[in-house]
């Protein structure tokens, strides 16, 4: 019997436990904040090189300006792993500044019963994080960009650091120049160009299906542009509230045109294709476009330092002025904690980074569109080929989208997904894919 | 005779046993129980919120909501999963214990070999089959070519699942096999010269002789390949991402846990339910076992 249930307990010691230990882990105080008679100021991020460097270098020359701190720059893993660590922190009171993957987002309107709170939303009204209205260094950033992605019930908490597009096409110029291609404007012209690509035997896109997220990104563009018939946010509210549907034609029509890219232009087997090998397909001249966002323009000319390419933002109508507004999101924001032990360092960090010139190195090395106005950024990729596209420019449907709790996989991450569609998924025809979303968000409706 | 002496002493290596005990107690058996006890509450991992008591809420919202019927799904993918892992692993692993067995050139090579994915870790395992089953120019998909077929692999609402299996088998066979060989091993040799005089075959052989006497590492085998099933999550995690149809109890506990909101109910209570379900099988497959170990 007692062999039994030793066996037993072994067994049950092995299941339960990961919920108690992720979630109730507390960090260790560590004491003084104190070091070698100086002020310390804890700063958590995630591992990215090219914003750890400038960081670093930053933070170096902080503090020959302000001998009286020292910065302790603490990096996790990104994603999950960050994400457990500034919760962890933050609670515990272990970190006085911190950044946050993308600026805030995903707060429940009126017109949203029952929708999640977002972590930054419940710190911030649990007294979490410091009110930074009014501080002087807030001014040097573009009023609608601290508006958009830093105000929260009037008051300043975040620091949105950079906008990122995400609804361009990266295309091969050298292989546009061969077939006499231009910059299509329409989507008609961008379906007329993709066909005499094929009819030349050249793999018109490359895309990451297995990753699932990319195929996102040309989403986001599509709708921008035609939801609601080009305002997505009243297609939002509508979903709310009964008066539009996951099966309208808008709906439907961007599902369309995604099984038109996906399963006509779009390289064999992209579906189990990683996001990480994708820039070397396009960067051979593998496939002529391949929709990603600003961010990967490094990651192409490093991988093909001769290699001549533009971007232009996917044409979701037959309106061309429509079209050429891109859509992005804003990109990493900076939280000050208040319960941390050094506040007003931080704020002097902040301040610090907020200088002009101090935060031109980093919006350069982030390769980020800055959101303070007058900054160049010296990227001959951003001036010539993403700045013209800015005007009306829009926020993508994943940062606007708010999610019933509970809701199905086929919209689940603030996504329409259309990886579910044929050959690869279950769904033959886009309308049926939309069935099942439109079932699937009147399931998860709060019940009354 | 008395290492730690009489009377009083002998109460020594109890006291010795107290203090792994009460490490145990405290961050596994506590956080154990707390767990059970959060699954019953709306408790956040933000301090200061209030703690409230919402009896089976949680349990409700996971069986009962709009989307239950994926948590259904990733329940019922679960349990797939444990069978066929549990049988195919257990098998093909007993098979090359018992080929091994027969003092072959190499059997230690061989041995290190198969070991070899253990030691590798889940996350190299991971890389090399992304790798193999890279489906522009990945050799697996080379092979299928020459059959005129073609696959997108993890990337396979209908495929990925059994791939994630078969990398699952690839990588913890060695293990099993390892432990039926030091079962095989502990077999008496006479027991085997006594059947040979009164004319077994190799198969009466092996039925009769091996398999009753291997029992306790079969028992062993069997938990611990149920319990490793029910728990993967770090191979999905790996190579799909829960995309592609692969989302097991196990995967939405790390989902719920690590990247959901700041809930902590709903996580516990995902947790005491896949708890549950490995409880029912472990019992059973130990009632099964326990009756099958014989001592010659």
């Amino acid at each position: 019997m007692l062999k039994r249930l030793s066996a037993l307990l072994l067994a049950s010691s092995l299941v339960v436990g990961l919920t108690a230990c992720g979630g109730s882990e507390k960090s260790a105080d560590s004491g003084s904040n104190q070091s070698g008679g100086k002020k310390v100021i804890k700063m958590l991020h995630w591992k990215q090189s090219n914003i750890n460097t400038v960081l670093e270098d930053i933070n170096k020359q902080f503090e020959e300006k302000y001998p009286e701190y020292k910065i302790e720059y603490i990096t996790t893993g990104p994603d999950d792993e960050y994400k457990q660590a500034s919760r962890t922190r933050i609670t515990a009171g272990d970190v006085d500044i911190f950044a946050d993957l993308s600026g805030m987002r995903l707060s429940p309107k009126e017109w949203t019963p029952g929708a999640k709170v977002p972590d930054w939303q419940q710190w911030i009204d649990s007294g979490l994080i410091a009110d930074l209205t009014g501080q002087d260094f807030i001014k040097n950033y573009v009023p609608s960009d601290i508006e958009q992605a830093g105000t929260y019930n009037g008051k300043v908490y975040g620091i949105p650091t950079g906008k990122v597009v995400m609804s361009g096409i990266f295309y091969n110029k050298d292989i546009f120049a061969k077939y006499g291609l231009e910059v299509p404007t329409t989507w008609s012209e961008f379906i007329k160009l993709n066909d005499t690509l094929k009819e030349n035997g050249v793999t018109p896109i490359g895309m990451a299906g297995k990753d699932v997220w990319p195929l996102k990104l040309p989403a986001f563009g599509l709708q921008a542009h035609i939801l609601g018939g080009g305002d997505q946010e009243k297609f939002i509210e509508g979903v709310w509230k009964g008066t539009s549907k996951f099966t309208d034609p808008d709906a439907v029509e961007v599902l369309e045109k995604m099984k038109t890219i996906q399963d006509e232009y779009t390289m064999d087997g992209f579906m189990g294709v990683d996001y990480g090998t994708i820039p070397s397909y396009f960067a051979t001249g593998k496939v002529a476009m391949m929709p990603n966002g600003s961010w990967e323009a490094p990651t192409v000319a490093a991988a093909n330092a001769d290699l001549n390419f533009g971007y232009f933002p996917i044409p979701a109508t037959e309106n061309a002025d429509v079209n050429k507004a891109l859509v992005g999101k804003y990109d990493m924001t900076w939280y000050v904690a208040e319960k941390g032990k050094n506040k007003e360092g931080a704020i002097k960090w902040l301040e610090f980074f907020s200088e002009p010139d101090i935060y031109a190195q980093f919006v350069k090395a982030a390769g980020f569109l800055p959101t303070m106005p007058d900054v160049k950024t010296d990227s001959k990729f951003f001036d010539e080929e993403v700045m013209p596209y800015m005007d009306g420019f829009q926020l993508a449907y994943e940062i606007l989208m708010i999610n019933r709790e509970n809701v199905g996989e086929h919209l689940a991450a603030e996504g329409v997904h259309t990886e579910y569609l044929a050959p690869g998924g279950e769904f033959k025809t886009a309308k049926e894919l939309a069935e099942v979303q439109q079932k699937e968000w009147d399931s998860a409706a709060p019940k009354q | 005779m008395y290492p730690f002496g009489r009377g009083s002493k002998r109460l020594i290596p109890y006291l010795l046993l107290l203090i792994p005990l009460l490490l145990y107690v405290v961050f596994y058996a506590g956080p154990s129980v707390m767990t059970v006890i959060y699954s019953f509450t709306d408790m956040k991992n933000v301090p200061g919120t209030e703690v409230n008591f919402v009896g089976l809420d949680n349990y409700k919202s996971l069986l009962f909501s709009g989307n239950s019927s994926e948590r259904w799904a990733s329940i019922g993918r679960s349990l797939y999963f444990m069978f066929v892992v549990t049988i195919l692993q257990n098998g093909i692993a007993l098979l090359v214990a018992v080929v091994l067995n027969q003092r072959l050139k190499g059997d230690k090579a061989y041995r290190a070999i198969f070991f070899l994915p253990v030691v590798l870790g889940v996350a190299v395992v991971s890389l090399i089959w992304s790798l193999m089953f890279d489906p522009i120019s990945g050799p697996v998909q080379q092979l299928y070519s020459v059959f005129g077929y073609k696959d997108t692999f993890f990337g396979s609402f209908t495929h990925a699942f059994n791939y994630i299996i078969f990398v699952q088998i690839w990588m913890y066979m060695g293990y099993s096999m390892l432990i039926f060989l030091a079962g095989l091993q502990s077999v008496p040799r006479d027991l085997y010269e006594a059947g040979h005089i009164d004319g077994t075959s190799r198969w009466q052989a092996f039925r009769s002789i091996t398999f009753p006497l291997i029992a306790p590492s079969f028992t062993v085998n069997m938990l611990l390949s149920i319990i490793g099933a029910m728990q993967t999550f770090d191979i999905i995690l790996a190579t799909t991402d829960g995309n592609f149809n692969t989302r097991t109890m196990a995967y939405d506990v790390y989902k719920e846990t690590f990247r959901g909101s700041l809930d902590m109910g709903l996580p516990a209570a995902l947790s005491v339910l896949q708890f549950l379900v490995v409880l029912v099988f472990v019992v059973v497959a130990v009632k099964q076992m326990r009756q099958r170990e014989v001592e010659y």
